[in-house]
């Protein structure tokens, strides 16, 4: 049998962790359009360290203090709490007189990774957990972490739908929406809650690396090779679900680690963008 | 005339430090106030804390009604990074008008359009906001302003980077909308002979002297209180219809 053929045989045990990749890889792939044009990347680096502190600090209580978390949903209620609050604080960051923004979100990353890694250690039955949330295994996600996912999916896509043309107004110039008498800080917080909320849950599904990637990399190869906002969405979009789906694929067909994978596949989408540039600029 | 916009008492300046205090400003319709002062003098503090991007100190701003600003930006402040067409930018003034979560309509397009007419970039929707010369964008930002039918028209150095041409063909443009009636326009400038041709009312910006004074053009544009100003000694002269403003080589100025 060909690597495809054992692959397509064993749909039913690939088909929800599939489903969870390419909802991921879509909602990321469009949020990071934002991220990237807004100079927040490293926000979204600092979330997903957040988001799995979260994961960490739930363990953490249920072992030490042998409160009753175990439930799946609890775990993920409070990383998604530490996520939306970290993006709420460092997505709306403002650079003072003495420290730019980006000494903020540096302070807000490494903080959050030191504890995740002295939480980790801390730890004494979960710590196996430790190494798929951070480098991603979607080999297993249960049908429940995919209707969370669809669900987040379908809210933030109502939302950035819906009020659009505020969140890219607020998002682009911000100084302007305010003088004009729109709530800029509140398009902000709407943003940036979306992208707090889907890290976590999309951290549940593929690990923290893929997170991060599918944040800054769909959307670094759209902006690349597309000249307007909208088409930038949609192939953001689109070369996240094509690199989730492809990554998942070729990660179960080479037994590959399936994170590292869809990373490197979606770099792969950078270079055609990457070689446009410069053959204009030559 | 009843304000459009007033600050009273006010001090200015960021979190809890006054830059400076004892503002009385107040902009009614119809007003064509112009803001100058040395680099760092706290002009652009101002205008902020009028329009209410920031809050004053201590003091009141008052608004006692619902007012349409239309606001031009410093241009760089603008971020160029962003894959937007000009007629998207343009857009963007009509979008507190529309309100949250309703489309702009096919009226807010041809508004938008109007307005980049308006400026002198007719046919120029589609062009990437990116591409555009320096003096193109800053008129993007303008049509943007003038897209939102604006009572006050905001602008924060609008003329900055455009050759004399643009400039020119710009504060025309602004005379043109100020005598049309009604529109009140409040400018930041560190070019005083641009203003000084344009504007009804001056207000002087120096935080490191404490000094904030207001008046009508004939009274603030004399030799005396722009020396005052600006540390050194500034000639005035009128010629053909219009002033002309510069530092004269015999230095003094403040004492």
């Amino acid at each position: 049998m060909t690597g495809f053929a054992e692959f397509w045989a064993a749909r039913d045990i690939w088909r929800d962790p599939l489903l969870a990749s390419v909802l991921a890889g879509a909602l990321l792939g469009f949020l990071g359009i934002y991220v990237v044009l807004r100079r927040t990347v490293f926000v979204s680096a600092a979330l997903t360290q957040l988001s799995t502190l979260g994961l960490i600090v739930a363990l953490l209580v249920e072992e030490r203090m042998g409160v009753e978390v175990e439930h799946a949903g609890v775990q993920l209620g409070v990383a998604i709490l530490f996520s939306v609050a970290g993006a709420l604080a460092l997505g709306t960051l403002e650079s003072g007189r003495r420290l730019p923004t980006e000494a903020g979100v540096g302070i807000g990353y490494v903080v959050a990774g030191a504890l995740v890694v002295l939480g980790a250690n801390r730890l004494i039955h979960a710590a196996h957990d430790l190494n798929a949330m951070v480098f991603g295994n979607a080999v297993a996600v249960p049908f429940s972490d995919v209707l969370v996912l669809l669900a987040v999916t379908l809210l933030c896509g109502l939302v950035h739908t819906v009020f659009q043309k505020e969140i890219v107004f607020a998002s682009f110039d911000r100084e302007t929406a305010e003088a004009m008498g729109m709530r800029a800080r509140l398009w902000d917080g709407v943003l940036f809650a979306t992208v707090g909320l889907a890290i976590p849950v999309s951290a549940r599904a593929l690990g923290a690396l893929p997170v991060f990637a599918f944040l800054t990399i769909p959307a670094s190869a759209a902006l690349l090779v597309s000249g307007r906002l909208r088409p930038a969405f949609a192939v953001a979009t689109g070369l996240g679900v094509v690199a989730a789906a492809g990554g998942y694929a070729l990660s179960w067909m080479w037994q590959l680690p399936t994170g590292p994978t869809m990373v490197a596949l979606a770099a792969v989408f950078v270079v055609p963008g990457a070689a446009l540039r410069l053959f204009h600029r030559t | 005339m009843k304000p459009l916009v007033s600050l009273a008492g006010a001090s200015i300046g960021y979190g809890r430090r006054p830059l400076l205090s004892g503002v009385e400003l107040a902009v009614a319709a119809g007003d064509f106030l112009a803001i100058v002062g040395p680099n760092g003098g706290g002009k652009t503090t101002l205008l902020r804390t009028l329009l209410g991007i920031l809050p004053p100190v201590a003091g009141l701003r008052e608004q006692p009604a619902p007012l349409r600003v239309g606001y031009v930006p410093q241009r760089d402040h603008v971020d160029a990074l962003w894959p937007l067409a000009a007629g998207d930018v343009v857009l963007m003034g009509r979008v507190r008008l529309a309100g949250p979560g309703r489309t702009l309509a096919p009226a807010d397009h041809e508004k938008a359009r109007a307005a980049l007419a308006r400026v002198g970039l007719a046919g120029l929707e589609h062009r990437a906001f990116r591409t555009l010369s320096g003096g193109q964008r800053q008129r993007t930002l303008i049509a943007r302003a003038l897209a939102s039918d604006p009572e006050l028209l905001a602008l924060d150095e609008p003329t900055s980077g455009m050759d004399p041409a643009a400039e020119l063909a710009a504060m025309d443009l602004l005379r043109e909308l100020h005598r049309a009636g009604g529109l009140a326009i409040v400018m930041v400038s560190h070019r005083l002979e641009t203003v000084a041709n344009y504007a009804a009312t001056l207000a002087f910006v120096d935080q490191a002297q404490g000094l904030w004074r207001v008046g009508p053009l004939s009274e603030m544009l004399t030799p005396r209180a722009l020396s005052a100003l600006y540390g050194r000694d500034v000639a005035v002269r009128e010629e053909g219809g219009r002033r002309f403003v510069y530092p004269t080589m015999n230095g003094g100025g403040r004492p």
